[in-house]
């Protein structure tokens, strides 16, 4: 990011602060996936306490919320677990090109309830569990690139008929928290916040599919909207992503 | 037209439907002949839980269902023990259908039961009844048309049951997916046109139920001797 | 004999009855709310008691000090509602068998008493209401009952209907001995069936006596207002169709005169009814008078009311007391009193004719002409 344009920002934020009355206070809607839960909330309550806009979050299956969006549901950021999605919704002319950031990368684990701890030796031994637990892998990003990797070590045929597709990836990681289902398929940063589960496999990033989370404001985003679109990409935020174990691809 | 992937689920839902219908009529009688002798505390209790899954958020009921079955329970892990799977299995699905219908039946059959003169009942005491003989011999004939729509009725509820489900049975498709759970996953999916056929079949569906319970239920007021 | 001593609430006061009942039929009787119906389904065990005891002869079907409680089942208490109460769902037949254990001898006698033998398979929505309670008394005599309670049984039936039931009702008197608790509001219907009346009043036992002495209490003459018949067997003597009159013999050689009735063939057994206010009672014997029923009679006792006065004669010692309602003035100015010799006179147009009388008489088998 350049000088100037950090200065901007900090010009942009002060007189926000100083028109931080309740009057003048914005309501922002960010959609994002779901496996972003703790990262944004956690960057969206401490831009709320330092610009006194108020800020609201649709977690869910990236593929969800993009169908969301483009039905009309209105927000100002959409933070997408893959390409596809947010290619959709650029598609519909909700998005421009310009305005798309390809922000972070995470990897794929395979969890098994912290109760019963296990760790696999090689990728075949996925194929030992009765069932895993996916997000949807038809549209959910994180199920699409786990059918990917599951494909590419030529175990999907095997499993297909195992494969109890879940809602969104934090709801796969909640059948394994709770027993329901002996393992799953989630990113890194899910099983990092969760106590009870236990990292069984980690697939390489050199095996493992591209992930990338595609971040953008929404053409029709508001002042404050945009404001946070950029506190998404801000250092402040690069760090926090960091915490949870995410892979920064891009900030100013 | 559907296809013939989806006359199956159409076909899945009609026989866990009825499953979890034929499981809860003999259960549901027996609660509302249960509800129909007490007054009172006991009786207000009674009727609350029993009515519960009617008030409850469908998704509140499937969260209790749930924990109630995962393997963190007891219950849970007796039945793994034992090679049952309920969660995210079709025994799930009729579980969670039967839970949800349970309350229409109960209520369907009580006020049938409440119908019956209770006259006629002590009657039938006095001619050397016990309690039991005179609610088979003269309850359960007189109410039987109540009976018949609600669990009719407790039918079409089950086919349309989604939010107990997809807790406790999950969607997976060839699996537990019913038609509307499957209505969800095509619009999920972005196949608008699926889904509208699907939901077609299912109204076409509950019309049919629905139409039969009124049919029956009309017959019944038509007869009142 | 039923021996009743409990008390049970009831929505507006308690039901506090102590009585023992000795007599075949006691009539229950008193104003509507007294509790009579109450009376009913705690002896028949639809009504829990509180606290007390009620035993049939031996048997003792409640006590609650000693905590024993008989269910309704196994009471053996027969009870026919008001409105016959017939199960919907079955047939004549199925009705009748539903308590009994198969079709026995007893089941087949009170099918015939009760003339219900044609109407086996229909179900009771093609009944007439006199047919229903006929098939309602047929159910509850089929389970050999130790005690009948009736709910004022001809109380939803029209008039000409009710006095075609009382004949039944008197044949399960003298031919089951099976004694009968009656509620009813018609006094003529008391007067005529029961050997006692029980006086029901705000849940309470307010009079127990034979029914021509209880008529003067203000609970009877009350139900009395409506009128009082004299009930009188009698066979028909001859017509005089020319005269207007048909004459009528009652027991011991009376004749009453009636207006004609040429359609019951002579001999044919009758019932006659005089209601009470239609007895004129003079001091002397009476010339010139247009009535054609003019008894000389005596004075057995004066039962007085509020405003009312019923004098009870006796004409002849077979026949049962003649009961003349006149006002208290004329009691006063004629200075009547038990003893005093009285004629006792009636129009021959005052007298009803009503239906056959009781099958104790020898003209029992007459009694297939008078079909309900």
């Amino acid at each position: 990011m350049s000088g100037t344009r950090r200065l901007l920002g900090s010009v942009v934020l002060l007189i926000a602060l100083g028109a931080g009355s309740p009057a003048a206070a914005a309501e922002i809607t960010v959609f994002a996936a779901a496996s972003l839960a703790d990262a944004v909330s956690e960057i969206g309550k401490a831009f709320a306490a330092a610009s006194g806009h108020h800020v609201a979050f649709n977690f869910g299956a990236s593929s969800d919320l993009g169908r969301q969006l483009r039905a009309g549901a209105p927000a100002d950021v959409f933070f997408s677990a893959d390409r596809t999605q947010m290619d959709g919704v650029e598609q519909d002319g909700l998005v421009r090109a310009s305005d798309r950031v390809d922000l972070l990368s995470n990897t794929l684990v395979v969890v098994v309830p912290a109760r019963v701890p296990r760790r696999l030796q090689a990728p075949a031994e996925i194929a030992s569990f009765d069932r895993l637990a996916l997000a949807d892998p038809q549209a959910v990003p994180a199920g699409v690139y786990a059918r990917q990797y599951l494909e590419s070590v030529g175990l999907w045929a095997a499993l297909q008929g195992r494969i109890v597709p879940t809602l969104n990836v934090r709801a796969a990681l909640a059948a394994v928290e709770s027993e329901n289902l002996p393992a799953a398929i989630v990113y890194r940063t899910d099983a990092a916040v969760s106590s009870r589960v236990r990292v069984a496999f980690e697939v390489p990033r050199s095996a493992g599919p591209a992930i990338v989370y595609v971040m953008a404001p929404l053409a029709a985003a508001s002042p404050a909207g945009r404001l946070f679109a950029e506190e998404l990409t801000s250092p402040r935020a690069a760090r926090v992503y960091e915490k949870y174990g995410f892979l920064v691809l891009a900030h100013r | 037209m559907p296809t013939r992937e989806e006359w199956a689920i159409v076909l899945f839902t009609l026989r866990v439907a009825a499953l979890g219908t034929a499981i809860i009529l003999p259960l549901g009688v027996a609660a509302a002949a249960l509800l129909a002798r007490r007054r009172g505390a006991g009786r207000t209790v009674l009727d609350t839980l029993f009515s519960l899954p009617l008030v409850l958020p469908p998704t509140a009921v499937g969260v209790v269902l749930l924990d109630a079955f995962s393997r963190a329970s007891p219950l849970g892990r007796w039945l793994a023990a034992a090679g049952i799977r309920i969660a995210f299995d079709w025994k799930g699905v009729v579980l969670a259908t039967a839970v949800m219908s349970f309350p229409l039946l109960v209520r369907s059959a009580l006020t049938a039961f409440e119908e019956v003169d209770p006259r006629l009942v002590g009657l039938a005491r006095t001619l050397g009844c016990g309690p039991l003989q005179a609610f088979f011999r003269v309850t359960l004939p007189l109410a039987w048309r109540g009976v018949l729509a609600g669990t009719v009725l407790a039918f079409a509820r089950a086919l349309g049951e989604f939010g107990a489900t997809v807790m406790l049975a999950g969607n997976i498709p060839g699996r537990t997916q019913t038609l509307a759970l499957a209505i969800f996953h095509e619009t999920q999916l972005g196949h608008d046109d699926r889904a509208r056929v699907l939901a077609g079949v299912t109204a076409l569906l509950a019309f049919a139920a629905l139409w039969s319970s009124e049919a029956v239920g009309r017959a019944r007021t038509r007869r009142a001797a | 004999m039923i021996r009743l001593d409990f008390q049970t609430p009831l929505a507006r006061f308690p039901l506090r009855i102590t009585a023992d009942l000795a007599a075949p039929v006691t009539a229950v009787m008193g104003p509507s709310g007294a509790g009579k119906t109450s009376l009913l389904d705690s002896i028949a065990g639809l009504r829990e008691i509180a606290s007390g005891r009620m035993a049939i002869d031996d048997d003792v079907l409640v006590d609650t000090a000693a905590g024993r409680r008989t269910p309704p089942q196994h009471r053996r208490v027969g009870y026919v509602p008001q409105d016959a109460g017939l199960f919907p769902h079955l047939t004549v037949r199925e009705n009748v068998l539903f308590g009994a254990r198969g079709a026995t001898r007893e089941v087949g006698h009170a099918i015939d008493v009760l003339e219900i033998g044609s109407l086996g398979g229909r179900y009771p929505s093609a009944l007439s209401g006199g047919e229903k309670q006929r098939v309602a008394l047929a159910r509850a005599l089929a389970t050999r009952p130790r005690l009948l309670l009736l709910d004022e049984p001809l109380a939803a039936l029209d008039v000409s209907l009710r006095e075609r039931i009382v004949p039944y009702l008197l044949r399960i008197r003298d031919e089951w001995s099976t004694p009968m608790l009656y509620v009813t509001h018609n006094v003529g219907e008391a007067l005529a069936l029961a050997g006692e009346v029980l006086l029901l009043e705000s849940g309470r036992v307010e009079a127990q006596g034979a029914p021509l002495a209880l008529l003067a209490t203000p609970g009877l003459s009350r139900e009395a207002r409506a009128g009082i018949e004299n009930l009188l067997a009698g066979e028909i003597e001859g017509h005089d169709p020319e005269g207007g009159v048909t004459r009528v013999r009652l027991a011991g050689g009376l004749i009453v005169a009636v207006s004609i009735v040429a359609e019951r063939p002579v001999a044919s057994a009758v019932t006659v009814a005089i209601r009470a206010e239609d007895v004129i009672v003079a001091t002397e014997p009476v010339r010139g008078l247009s009535a054609r029923n003019v008894y000389e009679a005596v004075v057995r006792g004066i039962e007085r009311g509020p405003g009312d006065a019923a004098v009870r004669c006796a004409i002849r010692p077979e026949l049962p007391e003649w009961l003349a309602r006149l006002t208290p003035a004329a009691v006063a100015e004629l200075g009547l009193s038990p003893g005093s010799r009285v004629w006792l006179a009636v129009k021959s147009h005052s007298v009803r004719v009503a239906s056959a009388p009781p099958a104790r008489t020898a003209r029992a088998a007459d009694l297939g002409t008078s079909r309900a």
